[in-house]
């Protein structure tokens, strides 16, 4: 990325920052939290940061304009202690991240591939540089299609969490995390204290991991009707799922033990949540901070409410940025769709896009700014 | 008086109304103890820590229970004499031994008792039906995750609106997981200021000789020693395997989750097995991956936690195992993310 498009991004961002300040709250107590900024690019993580006050967070964010912004969902002691260990934990938030990218695969049409070592690039994807040889670096835009899966997930998720779990909606959070995922913030009291190995088990169970099939098969083969079965949870999720799978309980019967054990599976996988684990066993894992840009597309990390969920439109709802036509140099990109309009495809070309969808271009690294 | 209540607070007498009888009742300071004619109390603790070393659990008979003031003095003193003795495993083997024998006891209870005693340790419960009991799922996680046997796993269990649902003999176990972390934490605490009377050094000594004699490997107290990445119980068992001893198939498991653990990758680990005796490489290769969740259903098995090696006879602690309850956690002398016993 050129240095004049790092000055555009940065102010850019700043007047997001600067009108919507106000929106970026991290989480109580923030004295117990730890930060992590981006600040620069190609530069590492700036962690270890801690914030007595809301106002001395907010001045930081003004003063350095951040590319990117976490939040830990642990609370510490001493939480600005570099020592992980000296941090002293006292509990963390249940956090959960669905990647679109392990949902569901991106489109060919919605990909692009650079080869860094002699400057060629294309649509779609290519592991290797055709010309060269050398591995390419492979560029996703946000995909609609595969937010929608994502999304889906998200809302099986807090359907078991709800149900199961017990969790109260006011006390779950979802987010768009403004490129290619969900998040789910769970901050319910007696949740807090859950060690990592616990942790580890609520995975399991919305993985659906390590689930005696044995039992579910007997019950199968014997044609027990869902009357019959005094199973809770996920359990009787997976063997509702079946039986009306198979229409009727003498068909199962009649059916190979194998041919129902397939079929058991199958429901498990269509059943299970997609989050990935390591997020959430991680107990000292940082979270993206809520309404900040993600730059990774220049969107908003956006609080979504519950009953919005099956209507969100990520691709119009966490635009940051306003419309000022503003010149681009586009190397290569797809056709894509942002702020309600579709952009694109282009290649080696000057154009004027509005701002919204310049940054987006340019945190893809797929175009360089060229004035406004 | 002696009412159903005392007995009880004699057949368990961790549970905090023992503690307000003896605070109301007897002067608990080392000189009074002494002096109190508590010689009885002293006998029968020296007692309860050596059924914890011989037979693996502290026994309670309807007798003791009768004798309930000496009954009850007996657990603090010998919580006393285990701090004495300053000993990891003798700390954690006498935290298992009086949680054992109060899970044989609690069996036999009603619902009422045991509920009761299940809300005094913190883990609550209501009862749904004559059989079914439910707990909360964050106490149910931190209690159950040390057992190894699936049907513990959650993904197993009958959750429902932020509870599990368990049968009576399973809501005792939980309970005896919390009484085990009680005792043992209780164990951990200073013993209380004040001279240390020679009674109680001679019952402390005595116990110190029966363990010496049951467990000749684990009798010496470890000398502080820097600390390794590998905790004692495992690093024993690595040892012996590179003798070419033959290892059990639970210690296999432990070293192999261990390994995989520590992302060690298959190869090495295998290359690692090769030296055991009866070593097939396609055998080790399956049993491996499997463990490692390549293989069967992708579920990855952990490393047995303390208690499951304890009960095992594979814990041989040193001062570094301080507060720890899984083998992963070695040497973690904050264990501020585990919640405290109340
Ligand atoms: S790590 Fe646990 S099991 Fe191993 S020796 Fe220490 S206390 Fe015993
Ligand atoms: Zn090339």
């Amino acid at each position: 990325m050129l240095q004049t498009s790092l000055e555009f991004l940065k102010r850019e961002f700043f007047k997001y920052y600067y009108e919507n300040i106000s929106r970026l709250v991290p989480p109580e107590p923030i004295r117990s939290r730890e930060f992590g900024f981006f600040l620069e690019k190609g530069k590492g993580m700036f962690r270890h940061k801690c914030f007595n006050s809301l106002r001395d967070f907010h001045e930081f964010i003004l003063n350095e304009i951040p590319l990117d912004i976490y939040v830990s969902a642990a609370n510490y002691e001493d939480p600005c202690n570099r020592d992980m260990s000296e941090k002293k934990l006292v509990n963390a938030e249940l956090f959960f991240d669905i990647d679109a990218e392990s949902v569901a695969a991106v489109s060919e049409e919605e990909s692009a591939w650079i080869c860094q070592k002699c400057n060629q690039y294309g649509i779609g994807l290519r592991d290797g540089c055709p010309s060269c040889g050398a591995p390419t670096e492979l560029v996703r835009l946000v995909s609609e299609k595969q937010l929608n899966v994502a999304l889906r997930e998200t809302e099986k998720l807090i359907h078991v969490l709800r149900e199961d779990f017990g969790i109260a909606p006011e006390n779950m959070r979802v987010f768009y995390s403004g490129n290619r995922g969900y998040h789910v913030h769970v901050n319910q009291e007696d949740f807090l204290n859950v060690t990592g190995e616990g942790r580890r088990e609520i995975i399991d169970y919305l993985l659906i991991q390590g689930l005696d099939e044995k039992e579910l098969l007997n019950f199968l083969k014997r044609g027990v009707s869902i009357g019959g079965v005094s199973l809770k949870g996920v359990k009787r999720r997976v063997y509702m799922r079946v039986l009306e799978k198979a229409g009727s309980v003498e068909k199962l019967k009649t059916s190979k033990r194998e041919t129902v054990l397939k079929m058991l599976e199958g429901i498990v996988e269509e059943l299970k949540v997609r989050i990935d684990p390591v997020v959430t066993i991680d107990m000292h894992r940082l979270m993206r901070m809520p309404e900040s840009i993600n730059s990774s597309s220049g969107m908003v990390k956006r609080r979504i409410r519950l009953e919005d969920l099956p209507s969100f439109k990520p691709l119009e709802e966490a635009i940051a940025f306003g419309d000022e036509e503003t010149c681009l140099k586009v190397k290569i990109a797809p056709r894509f769709r942002l702020g309600g309009r579709t952009f694109g495809p282009f290649k080696d070309e000057e154009v004027e896009l509005p701002a919204y969808a310049a940054v987006y271009i340019v945190c893809k690294g797929l175009g360089e700014y060229a004035g406004r | 008086m002696m009412s159903e209540n005392v007995l009880r607070a004699a057949r368990y007498p961790f549970l905090p109304e023992t503690r307000e009888f003896i605070s109301r009742n007897i002067d608990l300071s080392l000189e009074s103890l002494e002096k109190t004619g508590s010689e009885a109390a002293l006998k029968r603790a020296v007692e309860r820590v050596k059924n914890a070393l011989i037979f693996k659990e502290v026994k309670v008979t309807a007798l003791d229970e009768l004798n309930y003031v000496r009954e009850m003095l007996s657990f603090p003193i010998a919580i006393i004499l285990v701090s004495m003795i300053m000993n990891e495993y003798v700390r954690r083997m006498y935290a298992l031994g009086e949680s054992r024998g109060a899970y044989r006891r609690m069996l036999n209870e009603s619902d009422e008792t045991l509920l009761y005693i299940g809300e005094k340790m913190g883990v609550g419960g209501v009862l749904d039906d004559e059989n079914t009991i439910r707990v909360k799922i964050p106490t149910y996680l931190k209690l159950a995750y040390s057992f190894h046997a699936p049907h513990w796993k959650l993904v197993n269990r009958a959750v429902n609106n932020g509870y599990v649902s368990m049968g009576k003999t399973e809501y005792a176990r939980l309970i005896q997981v919390e009484v085990n972390n009680y005792v043992y934490e209780k164990t951990l605490e200073p013993v209380p200021a004040g001279a240390v009377p020679d009674s109680f050094r001679r019952a402390a000594d005595e116990i110190v000789g029966v363990w010496s004699r049951l467990e000749t490997g684990k009798a010496s107290r470890v000398p502080l020693r820097e600390r390794e990445d590998t905790p004692p119980c495992i690093g024993r068992i690595i040892r012996r395997m590179e003798n070419g001893e033959n290892a059990s198939h639970f210690e296999r498991l432990v070293v192999a989750t261990f390994m995989i653990a520590r992302s060690r990758n298959i190869d090495e680990i295998i290359e690692f097995f090769s030296k055991q005796p009866d070593y097939k490489y396609s055998v080790t290769k399956y049993q491996v991956e499997h463990l490692a969740g390549i293989r069967g259903g992708g579920k990855k098995y952990s490393v047995p936690s303390c208690r499951t090696m304890l009960t095992n006879g594979l814990c041989y602690p040193d001062e570094y195992c301080k507060g720890i309850k899984h083998p992963l956690r070695y040497g973690e002398k904050n264990v501020a993310d585990e919640p405290r016993v109340p």
